[in-house]
């Protein structure tokens, strides 16, 4: 736990002493749920029937941009060699280091998201489901992205593959997350969903860790 | 001597000649002309069956023949996968070369399986549902398993490293185990159309004989023929990987002779 | 081929060892070497020398355990392997890149790697800091610091960490005569206190003042030997 607690920490020191990387994230995020409305009908209604989705691939999109950064920096400067052979279990150090840039990104998007559904004239309980969903649905876009962003660490133009990697097993979790806003609106329960987002979440948060480890210490070689 | 012991001696033996890449090479050359020829003979009588022989369907007429093609080939797609996943499991584990490179070589075949099954899907929803595609469940989960496919080989050939790119390419599948059921039934959950089971349908097949035996002729004939292609790629593979062995210098200059 | 340095300097049972046997190491389609077997015990420094792409970096990635290796055995101590915790506990290693976040300053920079050993004394820190004479640029932020500083604050690590086995690649590049000097003396500090050093360095160690403690393994013979 203490390792966890580590990185945890070292990753926030490192984001707050670059503010200005931080909010990237979610400057994009915003920017691309708000082009959506640009390339529709303005038709009131339908943005807000659509509103939810386009918030939920825009907190894709954004996590997505975001991974490439995730363990770039660490293996530019040798810090990620150090960590590999550090005597501290790996699997938790990098879960440490991702949940801290999930409050980066993830987080951050979710805070924001109330203002955007404002902005698409989403009502008020639809507000609090989109909320709840993001909150237990970018944790697990963050892990899963992490292990597209481990394997591509060592390659220098290694974005363009964590999109081709990384989207499609993003979908599960954009289903979920995007049907409980339509299954609510249309007056149905969603605890359903609440529990598959959140058993996706510990799978994730028990398998990912490993698989990050797994991939660092295979690709860094 | 327990029986037991024999099996394991001789699962041990296979194991280790198919470890060694000359090994390999020595059983695909004689595998490949049986793979080769059981899936031609089997393709060949199952579509000569499935064509000719077998009744129309009552509502779908002759356009259900289509099925001799795409089930087969939807079948291969998973089958493919797990096959690509379990030798990326193995090679991971046991660290055996030959693994990863059926692997690798499993990847493209699989695509195209997933391909061939989209498209004839596409073919064959037109005239039954009245549209090339929709957002189904199979289809699109087939769609997505396609799209994983392509991930892994690009993660492959992004690595100038072979050593790194099989074991990225390896993990990433593995990974795909995981996440490919729960894609699949999320999609179901999403929504579906496509028809259900019919081959193992609670209590026994919705099919008559005559319709289901070509299609699984057709299907044990797609299958050899992945056998087929696959033992074909990797002794492609195995022979530019060894390029520099001496087996491979001997056995080039040998085929220089002949000809 | 074989080499002993050992055997002559200690038959202390409870010095480290650090054995390589049948090591082979393939990049692509070269085999860097094969069958490569050594061993090292405390305080000697062994010096791998050869020209440019013989595989030494490579070598030092493998005993650390960050690059995997197909064929042959790294044993420390008899028992443990590059992914034991034993050996990892045991392991220092300044590779090219410092191992530094520009972002943190000198004096964060040796916190988080004193923590991570689960120490916590901030005066410890100051004192390596003064031990490579950059205790005045502790609270720079480590992208301020120049080349040199940057290696001097990587060797200060070793300082922190206290661990037997120091793996140094190229550990005078870039450093000033004083600074070579420095480290030569921290070196030969650690073979006193029984440590071990396994390094690359592209001149001869000859005249340097580690020279009684070193032993040479030339790569390149081994490969013409093969």
């Amino acid at each position: 736990m203490n390792t966890l607690f580590l990185y945890f920490q070292r990753e926030w020191k490192l984001m707050f002493r670059n503010t200005g990387t931080l909010i990237l994230p979610l400057i994009f995020f915003l920017i691309i749920a708000l082009l959506f409305p640009f390339s529709l009908p303005a038709e009131v209604s339908l943005l807000q029937r659509i509103g939810g989705g386009v918030i939920w691939v825009s907190a894709v999109l954004a996590t997505m941009l975001s991974l490439e950064s995730m363990f770039q920096a660490d293996y530019q400067d040798g810090t990620l060699e150090q960590m590999v052979i550090h005597h501290r279990e790996l699997s938790l150090a990098m879960m440490g280091k991702v949940l801290a840039h999930w409050t980066a990104t993830g987080l951050l998007l979710t805070l924001f998201s109330p203002l955007l559904c404002m902005t698409f004239n989403i009502p008020s309980d639809q507000i609090w489901v989109l909320f709840f969903g993001l909150l237990l649905g970018t944790p697990t876009l963050t892990l899963i992205g992490a292990i597209g962003a481990a394997l591509t660490v060592t390659l220098r133009r290694g974005g363009v593959l964590i999109a081709i990697i990384i989207l499609p097993l993003y979908i599960p979790i954009l289903i979920f997350g995007a049907g409980m806003l339509s299954q609510h609106a249309q007056g149905l329960e969603i605890v359903s969903q609440i529990y598959t987002l959140g058993a996706m979440l510990v799978l994730a948060l028990t398998l990912a860790p490993f698989a990050i480890a797994g991939a660092l210490k295979t690709t860094i070689n | 001597m327990n029986p037991f012991s024999i099996i394991w001696k001789f699962l041990d033996r296979t194991y280790h000649r198919l470890a060694s890449p000359r090994e390999f090479y020595t059983i695909a050359q004689y595998a490949t002309p049986i793979f080769g020829f059981l899936s031609l003979i089997l393709i060949i009588s199952g579509a000569y069956l499935g064509l000719f022989e077998a009744p129309a369907d009552y509502q779908q007429g002759d356009s259900f023949r289509i099925i001799y093609v795409h089930v087969p080939a939807a079948w291969l797609s998973l089958f493919v996968y797990m096959v690509m996943a379990t030798a990326s499991a193995i090679g991971l584990i046991w660290r055996m070369k030959m693994a990863f490179v059926v692997a690798i070589c499993s990847a493209p075949l699989g695509a195209v399986f997933t391909a061939l099954a989209l498209i004839t899907g596409s073919i064959w929803g037109k005239p039954i549902w009245g549209t090339w595609w929709t957002w189904d469940a199979r289809l699109t989960s087939e769609l997505i398993l396609l799209f994983i496919y392509f991930g892994v080989m690009a993660t492959y050939y992004a690595f100038e490293e072979r050593k790194t790119a099989e074991k990225a390419m390896a993990m990433l599948s593995i990974v795909g185990v995981v996440i490919v059921p729960i894609i699949h039934y999320s999609v179901e959950w999403w929504t579906s159309l496509h028809q259900g089971q019919t081959i193992f349908a609670e209590g026994g097949p919705r099919m008559p004989a005559d319709m289901l035996t070509p299609l699984i002729l057709m299907i044990f004939g797609f299958m050899f023929f992945y056998g087929y292609a696959l033992f074909l790629a990797a002794q492609n593979k195995v022979l530019t990987q060894e390029r520099k062995a001496r087996w491979v210098r001997e056995l080039i200059q040998k085929t220089g002779n002949q000809r | 081929m074989m080499l002993n340095p050992s055997d002559s300097s200690s038959c202390n049972s409870d010095v480290h060892r650090l054995e390589v046997s049948d090591l082979e190491c393939v990049r692509g389609d070269i085999t860097l070497y094969r069958g490569l077997s050594f061993s090292t015990s405390g305080n000697r420094c062994l010096h791998i020398v050869g020209p440019n792409g013989c595989g030494k970096t490579s070598l030092l990635r493998q005993v650390c355990g960050l690059m995997q290796y197909d064929q042959g055995q790294i044993k420390w101590n008899k028992e443990f392997t590059p992914s034991h915790t034993e050996y990892k506990q045991s392991l220092a290693y300044v590779g090219h890149k410092d191992g530094l976040k520009n972002e943190l300053t000198a004096f964060e920079n040796l916190q988080f790697y004193q923590r991570l050993n689960s120490g916590n004394d901030e005066e410890e820190i100051d004192n390596c800091l003064a031990r490579l004479q950059i205790l005045k640029c502790a609270d720079l932020a480590a992208q301020s610091l120049s080349f040199g500083q940057r290696r001097r604050l990587a060797f200060a690590r070793l300082l922190i960490a206290d661990k037997p086995l120091w793996v140094l690649d190229e550990p005078f590049t870039g450093i000033d005569v004083d600074g070579r000097t420095l480290i030569e003396t921290l070196c030969i500090e650690h073979l006193q206190n029984n440590g071990l050093i396994l390094m690359t360095h592209h001149q001869s160690l000859a005249n340097s003042p580690l020279s009684q403690w070193r032993d040479e393994l030339n790569l390149e013979e081994i490969g013409k030997n093969q």
